[in-house]
């Protein structure tokens, strides 16, 4: 069940794909195949291989019970929430927090996981930044 | 012989102790950037450009320092894929396909060291390619027109079909979508953006090193949090690093691999825009192809762990032929060198051999040493490198993650770019669920441009004709290739093999 | 998002400490940069980094440059940092070219026109030339238009930029001084940069080549290409003397790819004052004039207001040319 209903959003993909592909205003000057025809070649693949996924599926995956999923859905928001406050936080608090976070949700225990997160965050820090000289984030401290 | 006496001259410029000591810093930081996902060697070359600047470098050093960075990141791609399933960088990425279940099997510190082995074997063997071949070698990058370029990336998809899942139409999926991200952006041959969605930050492309570290670093760590009380931690402390060394009877059944694959592989960077990644893939593909009859491709086969080591290796040589022959890159580190030559006011071209030797010889022995100093380095580190399997999990997945992000944020700058790896994490670990493969993925996302420009360009020269694919001998053996080697078996393969029971079942009822 | 002192830098391995605040007077930037905005190997990356050596080698920087690389959408994706977050940066240079103004021109940077930044200065020009292969039966621009004229299908000719760019205006500019009306007739193959583009003139895929005289001098000394037309008002000096005008063959087409820089919008004129001054320092220096030579540059001497309207002109002619030929309505 589940590969069919990979296949179908497959499918939904592959048209949604074709219909982005025929839309693009092509310019004036234009070369003999044009910026739609690859597109289209591949979104027909794209489809077929989703019908026959549909046609044939394999047997369906093990999937997480509710809680799982969302633990893995937290730690999506986290890493979103990571990315969107980089900037403004600094590189080493907010990896320091990013790092707790998901250190404490693999089931290490709260005070060690501060411990380890902080850890990693100024190692990183240290090997990324004053070895290999790349600039990451830098927030209101300097760091 | 003049080669010989110019080799000796390349010696004598490239063997002072700045430049050793130049030489043991790159292989170092080289392999370290290599090791860390989201650095690959065309970011750990570009970073340290400013490196050889500010220290006044002169041409022969800088090229020395950038060089072993270069070899250096090659040989460091291997490391997080065979004890991780990470690949460090993008040729490394069919590594991971037999190096993980070899340390999985508690075989990590032979899988390791048999790829520094093969990294060395192609290595070497590429730079003498690089020596005796490279003026005639770049006849061989001129045998191939847009047309060819076409077929010979057609054939590096068909032969996806033997790697990873045994479902075929999942591959073609996997691959499908790989070269569709690939056209997102604006289009190169006519200017106009596609699939953009009028957000700038896509107008050019999806950076394929965001792809290949979200649908892998990531996906790896949502995998181990959907496990999380499982006894996945328990087990992983019991794994064993086993013997540092390979036997010598192992060394001796992958040699007739390694010969091959750098072959193969030094090729496959010779031609230009090929590179490196397509050298390891294709000399795993064809590898398996010719030796895996009981099909252990993919589950632990050391000669899948020297196959694309040795290739990728023997390609990172290879492509320094266009680049200094023709003054074309054939990879993205090669671009960078391009560029760094460029800057120290050297012209590669068709004349840089005649005109500036010692600058070429320079660098030819600088690789010598870069690769001899690699192995040395590389073998002894096993042990070390081994130890990060020791870390449980709960600890070194979160630092695999912000690794991860690091190593994209620090290039790119950009919280964009961030978001996109976070997409592709969870992508990648839905496919994963559904056994898609991954690898088909990236090898669209990095090939994908290419094969549709030289597609449009053939076209365009043939005047819209689209016959004019099939039009030269190459190109025409190429097909061939594409489809006796690869496509035919997958469609009749399967009717062949029910047929073949079924004789067996006649047989055996005649023997009855 | 908002980016604040966001640094989009690949090569970082000097920033120290850094200090905020300038005094006004004595300019003297405490974090010079310069973006390329495209990949390293291109020749805005090459602009960066000559520059920043030569200025350093030549005391008018005390500290190195930085350079980074922020490649999309042609320079759009640079140009729109630039304007939208780094308006009042006085540290902050940015490369540019012929196709830079090309893009301007064009609209294909969305949103964004030439006055949003202030212009500096040219380090130089790159003169176009239009080259074939050395066993080719074609020896003089004419004979190549000619062909084209007949019969447009037989001839394609490669470039380095995609199709509306330079390398492709400047076939163009040449057909449409020698009287081909439908330009859009000519067959012209985009390839990823100039020397995959000669690559596959030497490969016999394509007939002729467009690009710049540093992309081809390496071939040309080598014998493996001819140069039928530079696109020069005149001879230019030096070992580039023996290539035939475009002009004198009766063709009146003048293509320069000119390189230089733009700086912020808002930087204040101490700041832009005292780089023209830089830059134009550099521009007479000996050692600037050996980089020239090496590289194929002929000189293109604009500073300040006058460099202002160099731009302002080129990107009105281009207009001009791309509205004739119907690349933009």
């Amino acid at each position: 069940m589940s590969d069919r209903i990979f296949g179908v959003v497959g499918l939904l993909l592959a048209l949604g794909y074709a219909w982005a592909a025929l839309v693009i205003e092509e310019s004036f000057l234009s070369d003999a195949v044009g910026p739609k025809a690859f597109p289209l070649i591949i979104a027909a693949v794209l489809g077929l291989s989703s019908l026959a996924i549909i046609i044939k599926p394999d047997k369906a995956p093990e999937w997480p019970s509710f809680m799982r999923f969302v633990e893995v859905g937290a730690a999506i928001v986290v890493m979103i929430l990571y990315a969107i406050f980089l900037p403004e936080l600094g590189f080493v608090i907010a990896t320091a927090l990013a790092a707790t976070y998901l250190t404490w949700r693999l089931g290490t225990r709260p005070l060690s996981s501060v411990v380890s997160g902080c850890l990693t965050s100024v190692g990183i820090y240290a090997v990324f930044h004053l070895v290999l000289g790349l600039s990451l984030a830098r927030g209101p401290l300097g760091f | 012989m003049e080669t010989f006496a110019s080799l000796a001259d390349g010696f004598a410029i490239a063997l002072t102790w700045q430049n050793l000591l130049l030489a043991l810093l790159g292989c170092f930081l080289g392999t370290m950037m290599g090791a860390l996902p989201g650095l690959g060697p065309s970011n750990g070359v570009a970073i340290l450009i400013p490196l050889a600047f500010t220290l006044g470098l002169g041409a022969t050093p800088s090229l020395i320092l950038l060089t072993s960075v270069y070899y250096g990141a090659m040989y460091g791609g291997r490391i997080s894929s065979i004890l991780l399933n990470i690949p460090g960088d993008e040729p490394a990425m069919m590594t991971c396909l037999d190096g993980y279940p070899m340390a999985k099997k508690g075989r990590a510190g032979e899988a390791l060291s048999l790829s520094g082995i093969a990294s060395f074997v192609g290595a070497f063997l590429a730079t003498w390619g690089l020596i005796f071949l490279a003026p005639q070698l770049v006849k061989i990058a001129l045998l191939f027109g847009p047309a060819e370029y076409f077929a010979l990336f057609t054939l590096a998809f068909a032969t996806l079909g033997g790697v990873a899942s045994t479902n075929q139409a999942k591959t073609a999926f996997a691959a499908a979508l790989g070269i569709g991200l690939a056209t997102v952006g604006v289009d190169t041959q006519t200017g106009v953006p596609r699939f953009t969605f009028g957000e700038v930050h896509l107008y050019d492309g999806i950076d394929f090193l965001v792809a290949i570290v979200g649908l892998f670093a990531l996906s790896e760590v949502f995998l181990f949090l959907e496990h999380r009380h499982g006894d996945s931690d328990a087990a992983k402390h019991k794994v064993s690093v086993g013997r540092l060394m390979p036997s010598f009877s192992l060394l001796k059944s992958c040699t007739p691999t390694m010969l091959r694959t750098s072959f193969l592989g030094f090729i496959a960077g010779v031609l230009p825009g090929a590179g490196a990644s397509l050298g390891s893939f294709i000399s795993y593909t064809m590898e398996k192809k010719l030796v895996d009859k009981e099909n252990t491709f993919g589950t632990g086969d050391p000669r899948g762990v020297a196959a694309p080591e040795a290739g990728n290796n023997a390609a990172a040589g290879g492509a320094l032929v266009p680049m200094l022959a023709l003054g074309v890159p054939g990879s993205g580190t090669t671009a960078v060198l391009l560029a760094v030559l460029l800057a120290l006011n050297i012209t590669p071209g068709p004349l840089l051999f005649t005109q500036q030797p010692d600058v070429v010889w320079g660098l030819i022995a600088a690789l010598f040493i870069a690769n001899f100093m690699l192995l040395a380095m590389n073998i002894p580190m096993i042990g070390l490198f081994t130890r990060v399997l020791l870390i449980p999990p709960r600890i070194l997945m979160p630092i695999v993650a912000m690794v991860s992000f690091v190593g994209i944020y620090g290039i790119s700058g950009s919280s964009f770019d961030l978001l996109v790896m976070i997409g592709f994490g969870v992508m990648g670990w839905i496919l994963r669920k559904l056994d898609v493969p991954l690898v088909p993925i990236i090898l669209g996302t990095l090939l994908g441009n290419a094969m549709e420009n030289n597609l449009r360009r053939a076209i365009t020269i043939d005047n819209g004709n689209w016959w004019t694919l099939v039009d030269s001998p190459l190109s025409i053996t190429l097909w061939s290739l594409a489809v006796i080697g690869f496509v035919l078996p997958i469609i009749f393969g399967k009717v062949l093999k029910s047929r073949m029971r079924m004789k067996k079942d006649e047989e055996g009822a005649v023997i009855d | 998002m908002a980016f604040k002192s966001t640094r989009l830098l690949l090569a970082a391995a000097f920033i120290g400490a850094s200090a905020f605040g300038v005094s006004a007077a004595d300019f003297k930037p405490e974090n010079p940069e310069c973006i390329a905005p495209a990949n390293p190997g291109g020749g805005w990356d090459f602009t960066c980094r000559q520059v920043g050596k030569s200025l350093q080698d030549l005391k008018l920087l005390d500290k190195t440059m930085q350079v980074v690389n922020l490649a999309g959408g042609g320079g759009g994706v640079a140009f729109a940092e630039v304007v939208n977050k780094r308006d009042s940066d006085n540290d902050l240079i940015v490369a540019a070219s012929a196709a830079t103004a090309t893009r301007l021109a064009q609209g294909a940077y969305p949103g964004n026109t030439m006055d949003q930044v202030r212009w500096l200065a040219s380090i130089g020009a790159d003169y176009g030339v239009i080259a074939v292969a050395a066993d080719s039966p074609i020896n003089t621009l004419p004979e190549l238009l000619d062909q084209i004229k007949n019969d447009p299908a037989s001839v394609s000719v490669a470039g380095g930029s995609a199709v509306g760019g330079w390398d492709h205006l400047k076939v163009l500019i040449a057909a449409n001084a020698y009287g081909i009306n439908d330009v859009r007739s000519i067959k012209y193959i985009a390839f990823d940069g100039g020397g995959e583009a000669v690559t596959q003139l030497l490969a016999g895929s394509v007939q002729a080549f467009t690009g710049d005289i540093s992309e081809a001098k390496g071939f040309v000394d080598s014998g493996d290409i001819k140069v039928i037309a530079v696109l020069s008002p005149e001879r230019l000096p030096g070992e580039f003397a023996d290539f035939p005008t475009a002009k004198e063959q009766g063709v009146d087409a003048v293509g320069a790819n000119w390189r230089g820089f733009y700086a912020p919008g808002k930087m204040s004129d101490d700041a832009y004052n005292a780089w023209v001054g830089k830059i134009s320092d550099l521009y007479a220096s000996d050692e600037w004039k050996g980089v020239m030579a090496a590289n194929g540059l002929a000189p293109l001497d604009l500073q300040g207001e006058a460099f202002e309207q160099f731009v302002a002109q080129s990107v009105a002619q281009i207009q001009k040319i791309s509205k004739e030929i119907g690349i933009i309505k």
